[in-house]
C-alpha cells in the first residue's frame, strides 16, 4: 500500500488553513451576504418587515376576509358568507352613527383641548428655564401620561363617586353643594373628557417642549435683538419651525383618541352618553361574540383612521412644498 | 362429640369473623388502588368570578378540604389554581380560552344566564349525559349521584337548565342566591323613630322578621322616605342601579315581575307585547322613584358600593344578595343587623306578590378537559354535594342549594341571613331570566336603555321598553332562537 507524503508543500499547506466545517462555511456565506450593498438593507429590514407580515398584515387580511362573514362564536355551524351585508348593516345601524359622532365630538373637543392647553403650558415651562424645581415639576406633570387609562378611570371614578368620593366630600364641606358628574347625562360626557384631558394634555406639553427645541437660538436671539413680540415671534419664528413636530402630535393624539376604550368602560356612566365607537366594537366583538359585524366595523375604523392620518400627511406635505417653493423663490 | 362440634364451629365462626374483618379492610384499599388516578398528581384550575367571596369559597374548600379527601378516598394528589374575573368579563375570559378548544380551566363558576352560551358552541359538559351514561370516551362511568334534589324548582331552573322551559341539565349549583333585605334595626327600630314614623304613617314600622315578611313595597316606600335625611347624611336604602354588567336589570325585575310583568315569554321567545307593557312600564317608573330614597350617585352603586353604604351606616336598608351576607355583616354592626324577605308588591287586582331575581352560579365543566381532569372535576363535584361538604360550605358563609342541608334544623341558625334566603329560595318567590347564548348582547342593550331611562336621557318607559323588547327580538330572531320576527312597528320603535 503507497505512503501519502505527508512532508510536501502542497500537503503542509493544506494542513495550515482548519477543516471547513458546514456551520462555518454557513457562516461564511451569511457574513458575505452583509458585503452586498443591494443585499444589506434588505436583510436589515427583513426581521421587522416579517414582524410586520405575521402580525399586521395577515391579521388585517384576515379581518377583511371575516368582514364578508357572518360568524358569531357562540352559535355554532354561523360561518355564511354573506358579502358586503356586514357593511350595509354598520352604514344603516343608528346606534354606528350615534357612536360615531360622539366619538368625533370626544377627539374634535379633547385633542383641540389638550393641544391648546399644552401648547401654553408648554410656553411656560420653556419660558422658566431658570425656575427652581422645574426638572420635579416637569416629571410630575408627565405622571398622568404614565398612569394607565385603567388606573386613572378607576381613580376618578372614586373621586366622582358622589357618596363617598372626595371631590363631593368638597364641594359640600366648602360650597354646601353636591355635585353629580357621572349621574348626569347632560355633564357626564365632559366629566369623562375631562379625564382624557388631564391624562394627555402632558403628552402636547412635552411634543411642544420638542417644537420649541426645534427653533434655531440664532433667530430667536435676533428676533429679541430686533425687539419682535411675542406674539411675532411666535408667528413668524416658533410655528413655521416648529408646527412639523406639533403637528405629528396632533395626529397621534387623534388616532389615539379615537381609539379610546378602557378609560370611557372603566367610568360606567349610566344610558348612553359616553358610548363611543370602540365601546360599540368591544360589546360587539367581546360580549356579543359577533366577529364579522365586529370585523366589517373594525375596517371601518381602521379606515377612517387612514382618511385622519392622510390629511395630516396631505396638509403637512402641502407645507413642505410650500416652503420648497419659497426657498427655492 | 358435642363438644367437638360445639369447638369447630365456634372456629368456624372465628374464621369468619377474622375473614370478614380481613375483607372489610381490604375493600377500601382496593377501592383505592382501583382509581385509575391513584399514586398521581393532577394539578387542577378554576375560573371564578373575581372579589365574589362564594366562587373564593369554592375554590379554597377545594383546596382545604378536597385535596386531603382525594389522597384518602381515590390516592392521587391534586392541587386547584383559581384564576378570578370580574362579573362582566367572566364570559369573555372563558370564552376566548373555550373556543380554542383549551382545557386552560377544567372547572367554570359561570354565571347562570352564561349556560346557554356555554352549551350551544358545545363548550362545556351535557350533565344530563354524565349523569345518565357518563362519558365512555374518557372512561368516566354514569354519575346518578349528580341528579341532585335541590331546595325548590327555581333553584333547578336557574342554575341548571338550557333551553329555557326544558329539562336540559348543562350545570350544576356552586352558590344559590336571592335578593334579601337588610336592616339597620338602631337606625330603623329605634323607638323614638318607629313612634314619630307610627304617628305620622299610621302603621308601624316591623320588627320582627314575620312583620316584615307581610310589608309591601308601598309601605318600605314610606319608610325609605322616612329615613333619607340628606342634612344628616342617611338615606333610605340601597339599590343596584349600575349599568356594570346585570345590576340595573337585577333590581327592576323584581317590580316588573311582582307587579305581574314578565321579561318574556319562554316558550316562544318572544320579547315585544310581553315586556313592553304598561305594567312593566309602571315598574320601571317605580324603580327609578326609589333613586329619591338612594344616596347620591346611586346610579353608580353596584353591589360593592351598596355593601360600602350599609356598613358605614349612610342607609336605613338594603335590598341585597344573600350571598354578600359576610360583607354586609361586620363585626361592628352584627347585634344591628336584621335580614329579612324583601317587600312584597300590591298588584292591580289587591292581591300580593314578590318575585325577586335569583342570582348565584353554577358549576360547569369544560368539554375539553383531558380524561384525567374530567375524572378530578366529577370526583370534586360528587365530593361538592356530600351533606358534610355543603354544610361546611354553609357554615363558611356560602348558599347551598342541596334540599337536604336547607332541610337541616341546624341551617337557620348557621347564619344571619339563611333564613331569608331559604324563605326567598322558593319557585314563587325568586325567578332568573333568559340563559340565551346571545345574554350578553341583550343584556348590554337593556343595561344601557334601562341606566339611560334612570338618568332621565329618556323620560317615556314605555317607549324605552319597546325599543328593548323590538331590538332583543332582532337578535333572537337573527340568530334563529325564535320564529317571531319583529313586527313592522318596531322600523319606528325609538326610545323617549
Amino acid at each position: 500500500m503507497a505512503q501519502a507524503d505527508l512532508s510536501s508543500p502542497a500537503r503542509l499547506q493544506q494542513a495550515a488553513v482548519p477543516a471547513m466545517t458546514p456551520l462555518r462555511r454557513f457562516l461564511m456565506r451569511f457574513n458575505r451576504l452583509f458585503d452586498d450593498a443591494r443585499l444589506l438593507p434588505v436583510l436589515l429590514i427583513a426581521p421587522v418587515l416579517i414582524f410586520f407580515i405575521v402580525w399586521n398584515v395577515i391579521p388585517t387580511l384576515w379581518m377583511i376576509g371575516l368582514s364578508f362573514y357572518r360568524y358569531q362564536i357562540s352559535i355554532p355551524d354561523s360561518l355564511a358568507f354573506l358579502g358586503i351585508d356586514n357593511y350595509t348593516d354598520i352604514i344603516r345601524d343608528r346606534a354606528m352613527w350615534q357612536g360615531l359622532s360622539r366619538t368625533f365630538i370626544w377627539v374634535f373637543f379633547g385633542v383641540g383641548i389638550q393641544t391648546l392647553l399644552g401648547m401654553v403650558l408648554g410656553f411656560l415651562f420653556w419660558g422658566s428655564k431658570s425656575m427652581p424645581g422645574r426638572r420635579l415639576a416637569l416629571t410630575l406633570l408627565f405622571t398622568p401620561m404614565i398612569v394607565t387609562p385603567v388606573a386613572a378611570g378607576l381613580f376618578f371614578r372614586l373621586i366622582y363617586e358622589p357618596t363617598f368620593g372626595i371631590l363631593n366630600w368638597f364641594t359640600q364641606s366648602f360650597f354646601g353643594q353636591e355635585v353629580l358628574l357621572l349621574q348626569n347625562p347632560e355633564v357626564a360626557f365632559w366629566a369623562v373628557l375631562f379625564v382624557d384631558i388631564w391624562m394627555w394634555t402632558p403628552f402636547m406639553i412635552l411634543i411642544t417642549l420638542a417644537a420649541l427645541a426645534s427653533v434655531p437660538k440664532a433667530e430667536m436671539e435676533a428676533a429679541e435683538i430686533d425687539r419682535l413680540s411675542w406674539f411675532d415671534r411666535i408667528r413668524y419664528i416658533i410655528l413655521p419651525h416648529g408646527k412639523y413636530i406639533l403637528m405629528l402630535g396632533i395626529l397621534l393624539r387623534t388616532i389615539d383618541s379615537f381609539k379610546t376604550l378602557d378609560l370611557v368602560y372603566l367610568m360606567a356612566v349610566p344610558g348612553s352618553t359616553t358610548k363611543l365607537i370602540a365601546i360599540l366594537l368591544r360589546e360587539s366583538a367581546f360580549e356579543a361574540l359577533n366577529v364579522g359585524w365586529s370585523s366589517a366595523l373594525a375596517i371601518i375604523l381602521l379606515l377612517t383612521a387612514i382618511a385622519f392620518t392622510s390629511i395630516y400627511l396631505y396638509i403637512l406635505n402641502l407645507n413642505s412644498k410650500a416652503k420648497a417653493k419659497e426657498v427655492a423663490t | 362429640m358435642n363438644r367437638v362440634s360445639r369447638r369447630s364451629s365456634r372456629l368456624v365462626v372465628i374464621a369468619l369473623l377474622v375473614l370478614t374483618s380481613l375483607v372489610l379492610s381490604v375493600v377500601p384499599a382496593m377501592s383505592q388502588d382501583a382509581h385509575p388516578l391513584a399514586g398521581q398528581s393532577i394539578e387542577m384550575s378554576i375560573l371564578g368570578i373575581g372579589g365574589w367571596l362564594p366562587s373564593s369559597l369554592g375554590a379554597q374548600m377545594a383546596n382545604d378540604l378536597f385535596v386531603g379527601y382525594a389522597q384518602e378516598n381515590y390516592g392521587y394528589n391534586v392541587s386547584f389554581t383559581f384564576t378570578e374575573s370580574p362579573f362582566e368579563s367572566l364570559f369573555q375570559r372563558a370564552a376566548a380560552s373555550l373556543q380554542t378548544g383549551s382545557d386552560e380551566f377544567n372547572i367554570i363558576i359561570s354565571d347562570s344566564q352564561w349556560l346557554g352560551a356555554l352549551a350551544t358552541p358545545g363548550w362545556i359538559v351535557d350533565i344530563d349525559g354524565l349523569i345518565e351514561n357518563g362519558l365512555p370516551d374518557l372512561g368516566i362511568d354514569p354519575q346518578p349521584s349528580l341528579d341532585l334534589e335541590l331546595f325548590s324548582d327555581v333553584a333547578r331552573t336557574t342554575y341548571q337548565v338550557f333551553p329555557d322551559g326544558s329539562d336540559e341539565i348543562w350545570g350544576l349549583p356552586q352558590e344559590g342566591d336571592v335578593q334579601v333585605l337588610f336592616v339597620r334595626t338602631d337606625i330603623v327600630n329605634n323607638p323614638d323613630e318607629m313612634a314619630a314614623f307610627e304617628a305620622a304613617n299610621g302603621f308601624a314600622i316591623p320588627s320582627t322578621f314575620e312583620e316584615w315578611e307581610v310589608l309591601t313595597m308601598d309601605q318600605f316606600e314610606l319608610i325609605a322616605g322616612f329615613f333619607t335625611r340628606p342634612d344628616q347624611d342617611l338615606y333610605g336604602v340601597a339599590m343596584q342601579h349600575s349599568i356594570v354588567y346585570d345590576f340595573y336589570s337585577m333590581q327592576l325585575y323584581p317590580f316588573m315581575w311582582s307587579l305581574g310583568g314578565q321579561a318574556w315569554d319562554p316558550a316562544t321567545r318572544t320579547m315585544v307585547g310581553v315586556l313592553d307593557t304598561p305594567v312593566n312600564a309602571e315598574a320601571m317608573e317605580w324603580n327609578r322613584r326609589m333613586l329619591n330614597y338612594t344616596p347620591p350617585g346611586a346610579l353608580s352603586m353596584g353591589i360593592g358600593e351598596n355593601v360600602d353604604a350599609f356598613t358605614q351606616g349612610k342607609v336605613a336598608t338594603s335590598i341585597q344578595w344573600a350571598a354578600v351576607g359576610l360583607s354586609m355583616v361586620t363585626d361592628e354592626n352584627r347585634d344591628v343587623v336584621a335580614i329579612v324577605p324583601p317587600p312584597q308588591f300590591v298588584r292591580e287586582d289587591g292581591t300580593t306578590s314578590r318575585v325577586y331575581s335569583m342570582g348565584g352560579q353554577p358549576w360547569v365543566l369544560n368539554a375539553f378537559n383531558p380524561a384525567d381532569k374530567m375524572r378530578v372535576a366529577v370526583d370534586f363535584l360528587n365530593w361538592w354535594y356530600l351533606p358534610e361538604t355543603q354544610l361546611e360550605f354553609a357554615i363558611r358563609g356560602g348558599n347551598p342549594t342541596v334540599a337536604a342541608t336547607l332541610n337541616d334544623p341546624t341551617f337557620d341558625d348557621i347564619n344571619p341571613w339563611n333564613r331569608a334566603y331559604k324563605y326567598m329560595l322558593q319557585n314563587d318567590r325568586a325567578q332568573d331570566f333568559w340563559h340565551e347564548p346571545n345574554y350578553a348582547e341583550m343584556l348590554a342593550l337593556q343595561q344601557e336603555a334601562f341606566t339611560a331611562f334612570a338618568a332621565g336621557e329618556y323620560n317615556d318607559a314605555l317607549s324605552v321598553l319597546n325599543f328593548v323588547a323590538c331590538e332583543q327580538q332582532q337578535i333572537l330572531f337573527d340568530n334563529g332562537r325564535t320564529e317571531v320576527a319583529p313586527p313592522d312597528e318596531c322600523e319606528d320603535a325609538e326610545p323617549q
